[in-house]
């Protein structure tokens, strides 16, 4: 298995997804792309937005499902697809964990002829980020389309 | 090795018996072979409907049991097609059994057109449906709103957007509760739902959310046929969409909240998705109050879409507004505050019903007067290349399910298992020659939404009609479906 990539997972009625890398923050970077995935064709598409998403959550699970979800409302908010995303920061402060990234994307009207399904949410149900070994993370959820 | 035990209750309901930490038993509505497919689910797949039915029953408060209509299949934390209902006082609220769409459901409007003047023409109105109704990722709506105005939509739903001009006022008579149920408080709403939203009342959305011309093929129960309006060959067009980006924030924003609220009231957490507040605790109050804005947001979206249905046919056949009529409309993932008979006794109880339809049946006072001797209609969308089912409530579907019935087929295959298996360009070639048009925004979407996909929408009508829980009155076949 490569040191970090991505993939989607059979649900009975959704999609599952599943990101692996070396970092929590490779992971997320990861799970996110397959999210992105399922949203858009993004393949030779040139990014020309930049969006900020920062997060908190309770634990790093509780925080993969926040950063998810900001991707979607933010996405959605600005009329944007997403096609990647850089974490910044990832860590714990204060007894939560938090998260800054920044996200490429380009105006939905310019990604019209490959446009795949609505995202809905990224669910808590079946979700975990765990070091399978160490240096292996792997974040995984169930998004609701 | 099975984490979940049934039993033969009859040929169509089986049942978990209440067992450890179960308050009540578990209740599924199923054939032999449905309820194999179930178990083998059950044994082999990490997220299973049956072990959802039975954490359900372990719920606070839950009152006769954790149900489940024919078309289950695994949700998060409820199951899809799954009913839970609740004492007020001793009871909770639990976000799994609304979902992130909100007041999800059916509009059917009956066309004063004959099957054969629309057939004729079924490639134009497709066509003139799909330029109209805003469908697809990141499509708006054409009712300008301000942000402050998307909260009169929050609390007046669809008599505010018809007072907008989004005819017509006599729609409102046949959508349940009148289009606009009361305790919404968009205050409970976040801001980036609003803003999410403002610019979305009156798109359809993308995934399994769909426009479909369809045609009365057969009549199962002529009177209530009649009460209706409809008989062979009557054109009807339904609406499936719901509270869209608004609905799926408010999901997003309440599941920590209703996390933390676990914690604090000591309810056990089942499934990482099954959160519950105490229904009069300040938790579930503002969750159930946010619940009731997203209701009345896909009321009003609904209302808009039935408009652009309007102006989509007077473009193509010259008609007035009001020979599109609204038959009824129905949301199948809801909270609704309703009085039921327990141990026979009437009480009021929250009643969750997620991907589950209310089906009151005759006599009840929430049903519109010209369908009250009959009961209300239950609209149950199928595929778009094989059936749709208009059901009535059963006074057995009152005593058994709270009156509560299927709200489709179910999903039998994965979305990955239908993409490997179908091609959208094939599914359209292969539904026209049917004589079954389809205009969509995503091609593989189309794959992911195969009518081989689901399971056998005749097959789950029967269950439930075999159970007396449902009848049918008619099956509904498209002419012509746009996809979202």
């Amino acid at each position: 298995m490569a040191l970090r990539g991505h993939e989607t997972i059979d649900h009975a009625a959704d999609m599952g997804i599943r990101g692996w890398g070396r970092t929590p923050a490779e992971a997320f970077e990861e799970v996110a792309s397959a999210m992105f995935e399922i949203v858009v064709n993004g393949r030779g598409l040139a990014p020309s937005r930049e969006i900020r998403i920062s997060r908190e959550g309770d634990d790093l699970t509780g925080l993969l499902i926040e950063f998810l979800n900001g991707c979607i409302s933010e996405a959605d908010v600005s009329g944007t697809v997403l096609v990647e995303v850089t974490i910044g920061v990832l860590g714990e402060r204060n007894g939560k964990w938090y998260v800054e990234a920044t996200a490429l994307g380009v105006p939905v009207a310019d990604a019209r002829d490959r446009l795949l399904v609505e995202v809905k949410a990224a669910a808590r149900y079946g979700a975990s980020v765990l070091e399978r070994e160490p240096g292996a993370w792997v974040a995984r959820c169930v998004v609701d389309l | 090795m099975a984490r979940v035990e049934v039993k033969k209750v009859h040929d169509y309901l089986w049942e978990i018996p209440k067992s450890g930490e179960m308050n009540v038993p578990g209740r599924i509505y199923a054939d032999q072979e449905s309820i194999e497919f179930l178990l083998a689910e059950e044994k082999s797949k990490e997220w299973d409907a049956l072990l959802q039915v039975r954490n359900v029953a372990c719920l606070p408060g839950i009152q006769k049991a954790s149900l489940a209509m024919a078309d289950i299949h695994p949700g998060y934390g409820f199951p899809i097609g799954g009913v839970g209902a609740f004492d007020l006082d001793a009871g909770v609220v639990a976000i799994a059994g609304v979902g992130f769409d909100i007041n999800c459901g059916v509009r059917t409007m009956v066309v004063g057109l004959t099957r054969g003047e629309v057939e004729k023409r079924r490639e134009e109105i497709a066509d003139a449906l799909f330029r109209i109704v805003p469908a697809g990722i990141g499509s708006t709506g054409s009712l300008k709103l301000t942000m402050k105005e998307i909260d009169e939509v929050l609390l007046r739903g669809a008599p505010y957007v018809v007072e907008r001009g989004y005819e017509a006022p006599e729609d409102l008579a046949f959508v349940e509760e009148g289009g606009v149920v009361e305790g919404a408080d968009p205050s409970c709403v976040s801001a980036m739902a609003k803003e999410r939203q403002f610019k979305q009342v009156g798109t359809l959305g993308s995934g399994n959310h769909y426009l479909e011309v369809q045609y009365v093929e057969t009549v199962y129960d002529e009177k209530a046929a009649s009460a209706y309006g409809i008989a062979p060959g009557t054109v009807l067009v339904s609406i499936h969409t719901g509270s869209r980006a608004l609905g799926h924030q408010i999901g997003m924003d309440y599941q920590s909240v209703l996390q933390r609220a676990s914690e604090k009231y000591k309810i056990p957490v089942r499934e990482t998705e099954l959160v519950a507040a105490p229904i009069r605790s300040p938790e579930g109050e503002r969750y159930i109050a946010a619940v009731k804005a997203g209701i009345n947001c896909a009321f009003a979206n609904r209302q808009a879409i039935a408009h652009l249905v309007r102006k989509a046919f007077r473009s193509v056949f010259g008609l007035d507004g009001r020979d599109v009529r609204t038959l009824y409309e129905v949301g199948h993932n809801n909270l609704k505050f309703e009085r039921h008979l327990v141990n026979g006794l009437e009480k009021e109880l929250l009643v969750h019903r997620k991907g589950a339809t209310r089906a009151f049946g005759p006599g009840s006072a929430l049903v519109p007067e010209r369908y009250r001797a009959v009961g209300q209609p239950v609209l149950v969308g199928g595929t778009m290349g094989t059936s749709s089912y208009i059901l009535v409530g059963t006074e057995r579907g009152m005593e058994e399910t709270f009156g509560s019935a299927v709200h489709g087929a179910g999903r039998r295959k994965s979305r990955k298992q239908a993409l490997r298996e179908y091609r959208g360009e094939a599914i359209i070639k292969k539904l026209a020659a049917q004589g079954i048009t389809v205009r969509v925004h995503s091609k593989p979407g189309v794959a992911e939404e195969a009518p081989g996909a689901y399971k056998d929408v005749d097959n789950v009508v029967a269950i439930m009609e075999g159970a007396g829980i449902n009848r049918r009155v008619v099956r509904l076949k498209p002419i012509a479906c746009i996809k979202g």
